[in-house]
């Protein structure tokens, strides 16, 4: 076989191996979105199993359900790295590293799904565990430091921040000071 | 030179066969990528009805046992957050169910495969969405259920889900939007 001929071969394989490679690989940035809201989707079915379970009293139930939640939590994390990661990339025109990143995320919405069903690596079992007792101060249960949290996670509405301006406006108005007692200006 | 014009010709069949290889493999990959995530539209929508229904069981319950809570109980305010919550999340499952099926009614008249395949995610975005309110309205009754039974050990716990599963559904609604916003912008180019 002659050099031209190789030549022509190679550019041949070349040819159709790109052609393969971008009808079948381009990254869909409107798909990647669609799996991330699913893995929400399952986070929320998480939780009603987990708020279900704190209903019925049984405390094994409980336990498990939060096991699940928590690690539907991780994965939804991980996906929402790797949609980050991949909208980077693309912007960049790295079309590799986006699909890599979109690779990532089907594989986060798999785990979701499969934690959500009990399926859950022992590695995210003792990373989840391990980050709750890294938490000091969890005056709002494991890991979650500081007043329990309010439906709206609207911080004035806390209970925590009603008690403070209670408290502050009580002492204004205990210290007998109020507005309308300012001294004069010497005009 | 003989030699030389029958190899370029071999390589010049070689060449079209592999661009008819590839682009029939694509199409047919592509039809198989829009019949699968078609069908799982079709699940996301059956699946978010049985959750809109439970939903509605849930809230006709809810009437009741709301009226079983004093009204001097100190954790009425929640449940007037939860119920105005549940209300909220209630509409957003309906508008989003009924959005859905007209997308997945729309995927088998479509002009080719790439707008049907577009139709089928937006459905099973929207189905999702639907399945998240559905929850969220679930978990809002399970929250009064706990009160008017007083299990306040429970209250915690589902309070935190329930603001867990709100910032959740909340981030589905989100990424439908985002879905939408890709979609409108592959057709406005």
């Amino acid at each position: 076989m002659t050099k031209l001929s190789k030549y022509i071969i190679g550019s041949t394989c070349t040819i159709a191996g790109l052609m393969v490679s971008t009808s079948m690989a381009a990254v869909d940035p409107a798909t990647a979105a669609g799996n991330l809201a699913e893995i929400g989707s399952i986070s929320v079915q998480a939780k009603a199993n987990l708020s279900e379970a704190a209903n019925g009293g049984n405390v094994d139930d409980i336990a498990e359900a939060g096991k699940r939640s928590d690690a539907v939590d991780a994965a939804m994390a991980q996906a929402q790295e790797a949609f980050s990661e991949m909208e980077r990339a693309l912007a960049n025109g790295d079309e590799d590293t986006a699909k890599s990143a979109a690779d990532d995320l089907m594989a986060s919405l798999e785990k979701a799904a499969d934690a959500l069903n009990g399926v859950i690596p022992e590695e995210v079992v003792n990373a989840v565990k391990e980050w709750k007792e890294s938490k000091k101060n969890t005056g709002g249960g494991a890991g979650r430091p500081y007043d329990p949290p309010n439906m709206y996670d609207v911080p004035w509405n806390s209970r925590l921040m009603r008690n403070f301006y209670q408290n502050h406006f009580g002492n204004n108005w205990s210290s007998g000071v109020t507005p309308g007692d300012r001294d004069a200006t010497p005009e | 030179m003989i030699k030389h014009n029958v190899t370029i010709g071999l390589v010049a069949v070689a060449l079209v066969g592999s661009v008819t290889f590839c682009s029939t493999y694509a199409q047919e990959a592509s039809a198989e990528s829009a019949s699968t995530i078609s069908s799982q539209a079709q699940a996301a929508i059956a699946n978010a009805e049985v959750e809109v229904e439970k939903a509605r069981v849930a809230i006709e319950a809810g009437k009741q046992i709301i009226a079983q809570i004093p009204s001097d109980s100190p954790l009425m305010p929640d449940v007037a957050q939860v119920v105005e919550a549940a209300s909220e999340n209630w509409k957003i499952a309906i508008d989003s169910l009924k959005g859905a099926k007209e997308s997945a009614s729309k995927i088998g008249s479509a002009t080719n495969e790439s707008i049907a395949n577009d139709y089928a995610l937006l459905a099973k975005v929207n189905a999702g969405v639907a399945l998240s309110g559905a929850k969220v309205v679930q978990i809002a009754l399970t929250y009064i259920d706990a009160i008017a039974a007083e299990k306040t050990e429970a209250l915690d716990i589902i309070r935190t889900a329930m603001q867990d599963a709100l910032a959740s559904s909340s981030q589905v609604q989100f990424n439908y939007e985002r879905v939408k916003t890709l979609i409108a912008q592959k057709y406005s180019k």
